[in-house]
């Protein structure tokens, strides 16, 4: 049984994959830790799984594209989620949601779908963030759970292309994988690139010689949008490391921005100087889940921070696209979590 | 071309950036130019600032583009029909006059009196405004202090982000006060036809007491809907082009400037009240195409009421704020002596904001 190429989908968003080109070189190049790599370990969950998920539908542009595992082995992949269903979730349905633009994918995987009762397989639009779990849930799903709860409360286990590559050689073939695929880009780099790197290398050495020499560049791992940003760059890589942002650290100013807006674009620069909320409705259109951030604001530069959660503070489901957004460049998404940190408290 | 350019460009930043530091190192320029050097600095130049809180990318558009493109929008919107319609001599100075006292005497004046950091933008914007809500042949001072007014009013409230009401609408209403007289007179037929020098120039020189709202209320009568339309009715200097104000505002809705909400509910609650009241009244009152084309309405609905920061901030409200601004004018128009209602309608919506955005989100929320 398998669903017409449906787009359904939420309210607001934004598409970065065409707003921020990343394009990846071609060709994986591999690095090895040099000690003794870490090995994958994936442990089945034991609660009923009644639902699985399967999120080919990167949203973001840095991170790893689709080909980089699915190239060509579309059926393969699909073969192989069927010997983890038949030995791990026999009974459990699964959901396969595509980017709505990768026709070819999504042409094999029907096809493979009109044979295969178990799965189901959604023409998803390519838009941040459409598979947070909370919008991919609710999308695909129809269920509502709540920022930050464990999907597997409900008994839906969200898987990436990767992890399932993963489960298959390492449970089913019982192979000993010890590396992942990471891509790494920005402007802070030569090259974006694809890498395989061995599970426990330390960032710095992923980026050793892949910088740029000249001006000052800030790291992120797993994005500047969702990730967090690391000074340490010693830190380990491990499995839940999906890709790596070095971004250059705008912090001169450049003459005619309006004529030259690529230079600015990819980098840290806020693009503005820090104003008073000029009620635009950006934040409230763009918002996935139907808040408004705006009144978050106000309350809290009101001193009121307690009042925030009288307006549905808790759906937050903290994509900082509202902050993205603002063309006054608050900070909105740090005020949401303040004040939610405060709910938490009382 | 640009590569040859770069150099160039180079030694320019470089001196700003050694200006900037002079400034700074001595507070007493920095206490005179220091907002007048960023407000020109920041025109031409990106900012330094950096995300440094999640998320660590942001979008390029920020309020100086919003603003400009506000100010886009008006220039096709009201500057050039009119430097068609009435002469660039009458357009031209009115502009001038406005922006320098405005912006430039009255904005940088406040920011070295109340030591704010930069100039905003949004003065502009009001500038703007000014010359297009008085009349064509209205006296150049009047502008200038319509401008200042304007500008003072806003900064004592607290600058953008914090006005309650619109303030050019606020500086034409103390002028309508003070200035009576002026206010009704030194309306001018727009000119019509292929132009020459003179008339790109000066326009035509008769001289017209009535707009078609006022000529209504005297002796009821209605000028073609197609001359208002286009423009070739007499009015205040901004407002007559319904056409290219309407195009530019439909351009302001697309990039989302402008929020399509106000002037539907505005215009589609005018045309339903002055509908109603013309079924009861008959002849009494003006028809409803006339009151959608005449007046101050499509300039006021589509570039005044969707004001950002007057208007509501709810998207439900503003249905409710533009329905107001409708009921409030037709009122007016209709049943007082006053011939036009918009500015007055506009100005009360924008205090009523307040309680119908407070009152959108209890029922929103259920608190
Ligand atoms: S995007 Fe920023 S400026 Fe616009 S309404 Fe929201 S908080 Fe205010
Ligand atoms: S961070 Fe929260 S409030 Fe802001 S856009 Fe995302 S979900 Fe909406």
């Amino acid at each position: 049984m398998w669903k017409e190429k449906e787009t359904i989908g939420f309210h607001g968003g934004f598409n970065f994959l065409d707003t921020y080109l990343v394009k990846f070189c071609n060709i994986i190049e591999e690095v090895s830790s040099g000690s003794t790599p870490e090995i994958f370990k994936y442990s089945i969950p034991d609660r009923e799984v009644k639902y699985v998920i399967v999120n080919l539908c990167p949203t973001e542009s840095w991170e790893l594209p689709n080909w980089a595992i699915l190239e060509n082995k579309t059926l393969s992949f699909l073969d192989k989620l069927g010997e983890i269903r038949v030995r791990y979730f026999p009974k459990a349905h699964f959901f396969i949601a595509i980017n709505k633009k990768e026709d070819r994918t999504i042409a094999e995987a029907m096809n493979y779908a009109s044979n295969a009762e178990w799965m189901k397989i959604f023409a998803l639009d390519q838009k941040y963030p459409q598979d947070d779990p909370v919008l991919l849930t609710k999308v695909i799903l129809g269920t509502d759970i709540n920022f930050g709860q464990d999907t597997m409360d409900l008994g839906i286990l969200i898987l990436d292309a990767q992890t399932v590559s993963a489960i298959y050689e390492s449970c089913i073939l019982g192979n000993k994988v010890n590396s992942r695929l990471i891509a790494i880009s920005g402007t802070g780099l030569k090259e974006n690139e694809i890498i395989n790197v061995q599970l426990g290398t330390s960032v710095d050495k992923v980026l050793h010689y892949r910088t740029v020499e000249a001006g000052g560049y800030r790291v992120f791992v797993n994005g500047p949008l969702r990730g967090k940003e690391i000074s340490d760059l010693s830190q380990k890589i491990d499995w839940s490391t999906n890709n790596i942002v070095v971004l250059k650290e705008q912090d001169s100013k450049v003459m005619f921005p309006m004529l030259k807006s690529g230079e600015l674009t990819f980098t840290t620069n806020t693009h503005g100087e820090l104003r008073q909320c000029i009620y635009c409705n950006f934040c409230d259109s763009i918002c996935p889940v139907d808040l408004e951030p705006a009144l978050y604001y106000h309350s809290y530069i009101r001193g009121e921070k307690h009042k925030a959660r009288l307006y549905n503070l808790e759906k937050c489901i903290e994509c900082g696209l509202c902050s993205f957004i603002c063309p006054s460049k608050l900070e909105l998404l740090r005020i949401n979590r303040e004040c939610k940190a405060l709910g938490k408290k009382l | 071309m640009k590569k040859s350019l770069k150099p160039l460009e180079d030694i320019l930043s470089k001196n700003l950036d050694r200006a900037e530091s002079f400034i700074h190192a001595h507070p007493k320029i920095n206490f005179l130019f220091g907002s007048l050097f960023e407000a020109f600095d920041s025109l031409i130049r990106s900012t330094r600032e950096t995300a440094q809180t999640q998320p660590f990318i942001r979008n390029n558009y920020d309020v100086k583009r919003f603003m400009g493109a506000v100010l886009v929008a008006l220039a096709f919107g009201w500057v050039f029909p009119s430097i068609y319609f009435y002469g660039w001599q009458c357009v031209l100075p009115k502009l001038m006059v406005s922006f320098i006292v405005g912006v430039f005497i009255v904005d940088v004046s406040w920011a070295i009196i109340a030591r704010e950091g930069h100039i905003s933008e949004g003065g502009f914007v009001s500038c703007m405004f000014i010359p297009a809500i008085l009349p064509p042949q209205s006296p150049l001072w009047l502008t200038g202090l319509g401008a200042a007014l304007a500008i003072l009013f806003r900064n004592i409230l607290g600058g953008v982000g914090n006005n309650l009401v619109n303030p050019a609408l606020f500086s034409r209403l103390f002028l309508t006060i003070c200035f009576p007289a002026l206010l009704v007179a030194g309306y001018q037929i727009p000119f019509v036809g292929i132009p020459d020098l003179h008339a790109l120039r000066y326009g035509l020189d008769t001289i017209t007491h009535a707009t078609p709202l006022t000529a209504f209320k005297v002796n009821g009568e209605i000028p073609s809907y197609f001359s208002l339309f286009l423009g070739t009715a007499s009015g205040s200097l901004g407002e007559t082009c319904r056409l290219a104000l309407i195009l530019s505002a439909l351009w302001l809705i697309k990039i989302k400037v402008a929020n399509w909400r106000i002037p539907v509910s505005y215009l589609g609650s005018v045309f339903i009240f002055s509908l109603f009241f013309s079924l009861i009244l008959g002849k009494a009152v003006a028809p409803p195409l006339f009151q959608l084309l005449s007046g101050g309405l499509i300039l006021g609905a589509f570039f005044m009421a969707t004001d950002p920061i007057t208007a509501t901030y709810n998207q439900t409200a503003k249905w409710v704020f533009g329905a107001g601004c409708g009921f409030i004018t037709v009122l007016i128009r209709d049943f007082t002596t006053l011939p036009e209602g918009v500015m007055y309608a506009i100005l009360l919506m924008n205090l009523l904001a307040t309680p119908i955005q407070s009152l959108a989100v209890k029922m929103r929320y259920r608190i």
